[in-house]
């Protein structure tokens, strides 16, 4: 019953999801974590948290993530290793590769499960559908190894060293078909970075339109808060991607995440739900950002705002 | 959808004397327009309430004497047995639906002009109206006093035989009972007047008599004004109103508790340009500490958990509304079964009360284009009968008030397909910046509602950021097109004063705006001073030169009228507005109409002065809001270049417009224009309104013949 | 230039969930129905290279006969033909992507569209596996899409907004993310010309599951907020309070 763990790395550093697929993945069994990159020794040392049995490097490819080269890698990580469980997080990068893999081989497969457990043999994973309105537990019967995405932020980062074995197993990995070639910041402002904020104020759909920026812009300056946004004002063309919260966005974790006119979708969510104190400010009763937020009022947003700049 | 258990006590009975309402929803006594002279009118608006799901529901203010006539303001009336019939079919109505009726008995001493009865009222001391300025009134004595509470007592067996549930002894906006009470009326100086216990005596013998009448089997309830707001000789909260409560707690039933007098009773009938839901609050919860009985009151109540927490912090009993009750007769139902984003709420706007104020015209609302049509049209705001044409399908040009309202009724009337279209990128078109105004957030609520309703409706898809031209429109598929593209301020200056335009007024000049480039296109004027040219007579010139002194600019208002925004008074607006503009610095030049616009001066002369003297502001800026013109070209263009023909040709049988694209109007009214299109859409012709229901009498040759009669008899002295 | 679009209609809840008797899904008569959002987006950006290169574009979607209304906004936005594929069981994107794949195979597509993802599932995965099937390159979380010769560019949206820049082997499969470009709407005669035409029905042979629901319910609420009444004033007074205490 063992547990294979993908690392998931951006520009030499292992992003936290990495972290939490051990946490996750330590009650199903014991956990390995393979490393893929060109020069995957580097990157070892920082997956070798507590629960880590084993880390396995892969050395292929190139620095970046390449689709073919991950699909092909794990390809050969599951024919050699047998895995029951396969762990990646729900990211974009996994988006490219992982279905791929578990359509070739003939996995289980699931994405964007924040449940996960044994019964007996079986593999049961629990997601949402249409909209996080419903969960669903799902089974696989007849799949050996099951492959299944993890939500971000769902489980918390594993911490420490484990302490663990490194080996390395020599993949040929042809030519990809699809090649990074550079990464760009898509317009870019010399802007803020919104994860090392103490206090969000973020802002979403129910500000109406981009005048209202300016005045939101205003009041988290006088509170010290930086603005963020939801992905419908980066949409709209209103605010740089670098500000957004989400599942395409930034996840963050301030002390204090306040979120006004933001309905909570759950991709919103995803990015923001860590966050210490969170209090919404929205109209509508029913927003599911209710249901994350520590304080909530239903009230008109720039009632609020108005009342707040009063008091800076 | 199930109610919200926060809303629970919302729908508590509660006893009022020997009644019992079965809910905390009310609708306070409030105008119409109809009074006992348009019975149908009268009692199907205030049935619809019932019907939807209100506890009790109470007549406008009802004269008991013909003393007590308003005209040209309309009130009921229960001076006969005839005025009892015509008022019983409203309790009948209001029964079936086990609602409460309830009468607000009233007299209305030196406020009330008998100007079609032609009697003099009687008052507690011989001083003219401060509403009323022309008005003097009898100073009563004795034999006064005990006729004018005799006619209370046989108004109240009036009501009650017409079938009401409560009476009331009326005094708030200081009419007669709340005059004797109040020594800014009140200069007496025998046992009626003076001390409290003399100031109270009018009105505590007033409710006994009428308790000892009909208390048997009819509640009584008191409407007092526990502030008048007129310093000290005005009522005041604890010299006279809770001694009062206290005087006759024993004898009242329920108690309506509000604020101001008459001259200013916008401070009572809030706009929500001034103040925010609940403001009586704290005056109703003072009220309250001291009673044991049931207390309501109003507050322009639209949020169900500010009702809620009213009730449960012991502040209120009985949640009351008018104008809310006006914008959604539906609002309890909607509460009770969870809908809370389908209540239209109020906005606040007084449109409604200026039709009282106006006299004659009977209410509207910006809100329900049905409000007033209840009878008349046979308009009911939550039913919609399927379009006989339904199978075709409809392009709406224009997402404003008009075209969200008609494509919203068109849609709920079952059309195949509606798409309104509109070139923004969202809905709302001038109502999405009007309520950034100062004070104006409120009405945004007018837009809200319909992105809601539009949003649920299967059969229409709103299109935004999308502009039609000609071609377009004659070529999109549509059977029916409704042309709603509305209007535009006029940047010539042309204006109803002169019939013509400004030498030298062009809002393409970068010193000169319009509202809608101020507003709705982000056009800055540069510079500290701006003179704004107002001949719009409503709100636009005001709440512009608000916005601009807030910013900083030294604003003069310049109207050729002898006062700015007139129809603010009628909207109750007008006292806080002015307090408002003359705290701002705001100078305000009435009779002035400018000859010409020149680069850093207006010159203009007095509309009275003979010899046309001219004078010149030196202003940086300029801001026209002479008049509003309708945005024609694209309608002119399908019917005089393109031709009904040739659209009939490419499938479209029908070519409308609605709104102010056809003629600039208030925004209540553009809602209606789209409403009345789609509620009609199915009739012979729908580009003309459908007769609606007059109350009048028409004569035949029988009754022709028995009036002749009476009146020989009554000259000859033997009727 | 033949461009397939592979598209889903996507079901929303209203506020009643009702769940089917053997308890795997939502009964269907308390759901709406609609195209899924990324999906136009997808057929958008296949019309706007059939405008610029000439050819066709090719809309398929697993689903019963309702999802047609889906297909049937597509064509009515300009696009060609359309497919729909049925006897696919929901909820196995695996599933799905094996069905797509006969048809796609069979179009000789010279680029195969999907949406990142379905708002109702939320899978991301069915674009990304039918390319595996289909023995294609692919792209997954496409921004912005630039055709050449034999290849293209596509700029690939990692989380925080950070763009990949990546050239891929034509033909391929792309999953397009929401943004990319503005859809076009339809009007009218669109609608009622795409009504017209006939789409083809071809039956899934069967495949493996790659996932099964075993049981579907409404998860239990958490505790909630604590809400802070609804005086703005009062509100604004709490929040900066919070604000202090949280980050002294």
């Amino acid at each position: 019953m063992s547990v294979l763990v993908v690392t998931e790395h951006l520009q030499g550093t292992v992003r936290d999801v990495t972290r939490e697929l051990v946490t996750a993945g330590r009650p199903l069994g014991p956990v390995a974590v393979a490393v893929i990159a060109r020069d995957p020794g580097p990157l070892a040392a920082a997956v070798d948290v507590e629960g880590v049995e084993e880390i396995v490097t892969v050395a292929a490819g190139a620095d970046e993530f390449e689709g073919d080269t991950y699909q092909q890698a794990l390809e050969a990580l599951i024919e050699s290793r047998r895995p029951r469980v396969v762990l990646l997080g729900f990211t974009v990068n996994a988006m490219s590769y992982a279905a791929a893999v578990a359509a070739k081989l003939g996995l289980g497969y699931a994405s964007d499960v924040h449940g996960v457990a044994l019964e007996g043999e079986a593999v049961i994973a629990t997601r949402s559908f249409y909209a996080g309105k419903v969960s669903a537990e799902l089974e696989f019967p007849g799949a050996e190894t099951v492959l299944l995405l993890l939500r971000p932020t769902t489980w918390p980062p594993a911490e420490g060293t484990g302490g663990a074995a490194v080996s390395s197993l020599a993949v040929e990995v042809a030519p990809p078909r699809a090649r990074h070639v550079e990464f760009t910041e898509p317009a870019a402002t010399g802007d803020v970075d919104i994860t090392q904020a103490d206090v969000l104020l973020s802002i979403g759909r129910g500000i109406g339109d981009a005048d209202a920026i300016a005045q939101f812009e205003g009041l988290a300056a006088k509170m010290g808060a930086t603005l963020s946004v939801s992905r419908p004002i980066v949409d709209a063309g209103w605010m740089p991607a670098s500000r957004q919260v989400g599942q395409s966005g930034k996840t963050v974790k301030p002390k204090v995440y306040l979120a006004f006119g933001i309905s909570g979708a759950v991709q919103h969510l995803a990015g923001m739900k860590a966050s210490g104190t969170i209090v919404a400010v929205n109209t509508d009763p029913e927003a599911s950002i209710f249901g994350v937020a520590h304080y909530g009022a239903v009230v008109d947003l720039f009632d609020v705002a108005e009342e707040l700049e009063k008091l800076y | 959808m199930a109610r919200d258990p926060k809303h629970d006590i919302l729908f508590e009975p509660i006893k009022i004397g020997p009644k019992t309402m079965k809910n905390r929803f009310y609708q306070v006594p409030h105008c119409n327009g109809f009074g006992s002279e348009k019975p149908f009118s009268q009692a199907f608006f205030r049935a619809g309430k019932a019907e939807g799901g209100f506890g009790g529901v109470a007549t406008e203010y009802c004269s008991i004497s013909p003393e007590s006539d308003d005209t040209h303001r309309m009130s009921a009336r229960l001076w006969d047995d005839d005025d009892i019939k015509n008022l019983s079919l409203m309790c009948d109505m209001l029964h079936e639906y086990d609602c409460l009726a309830a009468a607000e008995l009233w007299y209305g001493g030196p406020h009330a002009p008998c100007m079609e009865s032609r009697c003099v009222a009687r008052a507690p001391s011989q001083i003219p109206s401060d509403f009323e300025y022309l008005t003097y009134a009898i100073e009563a004595d004795k034999d006064d006093i005990r006729y004018l509470q005799q006619l209370y007592v046989d108004a109240a067996k009036r009501a009650r035989t017409a079938g009401f549930d409560i009476v009331y002894v009326y005094g708030s906006h200081s009419y007669l009972p709340q005059q004797f009470l109040t020594p800014f009326y009140n200069k007496r100086t025998d046992e009626y007047g003076g001390s409290f216990e003399n100031r109270a005596r009018f009105w505590r013998e007033t409710i006994e008599k009428v308790k000892e009448a009909v208390g048997d089997d009819t509640a009584i309830a008191v409407r007092m004004s526990t502030d008048m707001f007129l310093g000290e000789p005005g009522t005041q909260l604890k010299r006279d109103c809770l001694p009062f409560v206290e005087l006759v707690d024993h004898l009242v039933d329920v108690w309506d508790i509000n604020l101001s007098g008459i001259a200013e009773w916008g401070e009572d009938a809030t706009p929500s340009r001034f103040y925010e839901q609940g403001r009586a609050l704290p005056w109703q919860a003072a009220v309250k500490e001291i009673s044991k009985k049931p207390v309501l009151g109003v507050g322009r109540w639209t949020n169900p958990d500010a009702m809620s927490d009213a009730i449960h912090e012991g502040k209120l009993d009985i949640i009351a509304t008018c104008r809310p009750s006006t914008s959604d007769p539906f609002l309890p139902k909607k509460i009770e079964e969870g809908r809370l984003d389908d209540i239209r709420e109020c906005i606040g706007c007084n449109v409604c009360i200026s039709r009282w104020e106006i006299g004659g015209p009977p209410l509207i609302c910006t809100q329900n284009a049905t409000a007033g049509e209840e009878y008349r049209r046979a308009w009911h705001p939550e039913k919609f009968t399927t379009a006989k044409n339904a199978d075709n399908d409809v392009l709406v040009v224009g997402a404003g008030p008009a075209g969200m309202e008609c494509a919203m009724v068109l849609g709920k009337r079952g059309m195949r397909r509606v798409h309104l279209v509109e070139s923004a990128d969202d809905m709302g078109g001038t109502m999405r910046w009007i309520p950034q105004l100062p004070g104006l957030g409120e009405w945004a609520r007018l837009v809200n509602y319909r992105k809601i309703q539009l949003d649920k409706l299967k059969n229409v898809e709103f299109i935004p950021s999308t502009t039609l031209a000609p071609e377009d429109v004659a070529g999109y598929g549509a059977e029916i097109v409704v042309v709603a593209t509305g209007s535009y301020w006029a940047t010539d200056g042309l204006n109803g004063a002169s019939h013509d335009v400004i030498p030298g007024a062009d809002a393409s000049l970068a010193w000169q705006a319009t509202p809608d480039q101020l507003m709705g296109e982000g056009k800055t004027l540069a510079g500290d001073s701006v003179l704004v040219f107002d001949n719009d007579g409503y709100f636009m010139g005001v709440s512009i030169s608000e916005k601009l002194a807030l910013e900083g600019k030294k604003v003069t208002l310049m109207t050729p009228l002898g006062h700015v925004a007139p129809y603010m008074h009628f909207t109750l607006e007008a006292p806080n507005m002015h307090r408002r503009l003359h705290s701002l610095g705001v100078e305000i030049v009435p009779y002035h109409l400018p000859s010409r616009l020149e680069k850093g001066g207006v010159v203009a002369t007095h509309v009275y002065d003979e010899h046309g003297a001219e004078r010149t502001w030196d202003v940086d800026g300029v801001v026209l809001v002479s008049q509003r013109r309708s945005n024609e070209r694209l309608f002119r263009s399908l019917k005089d270049d393109i031709g009904l023909e040739a659209l009939k040709a490419e499938g479209v049988d029908a070519l409308y417009r609605i709104g102010d694209c056809e003629a600039p109007r208030l925004i209540a009214d553009a809602v209606f224009s789209g409403h009345r299109l789609a509620r009609e859409i199915d009739s012979p012709d729908p580009s003309v309104p459908l007769p609606f229901r007059r109350e009048r009498r028409v004569i035949d040759p029988d009754f022709v013949a028995s009036e002749r009669a009476w009146h020989e008899s009554a000259m000859a002295g033997t009727a | 230039m033949r461009t397939v679009v592979c598209i889903k209609q996507v079901r929303t809840l209203g506020d009643e969930v009702e769940f089917t008797d053997d308890g795997r899904d939502v009964d269907p008569d308390y759901v709406d129905l609609a195209l899924n959002e990324w999906d136009s987006f997808a057929t958008e950006e296949a019309l706007q290279l059939k405008e610029r290169l000439g050819g066709e574009v090719v809309v398929v979607t697993c689903g019963p006969e309702e999802s047609e209304a889906a297909l049937r906004r597509c064509l009515a936005m300009g696009a060609d033909r359309a497919v729909r594929i049925e006897g696919v069981a929901a909820h196995d994107p695996i599933g799905v992507a094996h069905a797509l794949a006969e048809v796609v195979r069979d179009e000789e597509p010279d680029l195969v569209l999907c949406g990142v993802q379905s708002s109702d599932s939320v899978q991301a995965a069915t674009g990304t596996a039918l390319a595996e099937l289909v023995e294609l390159p692919r792209v997954a979380v496409v921004t912005r899409l630039e055709p050449g010769d034999g290849k293209a560019t596509a700029h690939r949206e990692l989380e925080g907004g950070l763009v990949d820049v990546v050239e891929v082997d034509l033909p391929a499969v792309l999953t397009i993310q929401t943004g990319i470009n503005q859809p076009r709407y339809a009007n009218l005669r669109a609608i009622k010309q795409a009504e017209q035409v006939e789409i083809t029905v071809r039956q899934a042979a069967s495949a493996p599951a790659a996932s099964r629901v075993r049981r579907m319910f409404v998860p239990p609420r958490g505790e909630g907020a604590e809400m802070l009444g609804t005086d703005p004033g009062e509100v604004a007074r709490r929040i900066a309070d919070l604000v202090k205490e949280r980050t002294a």
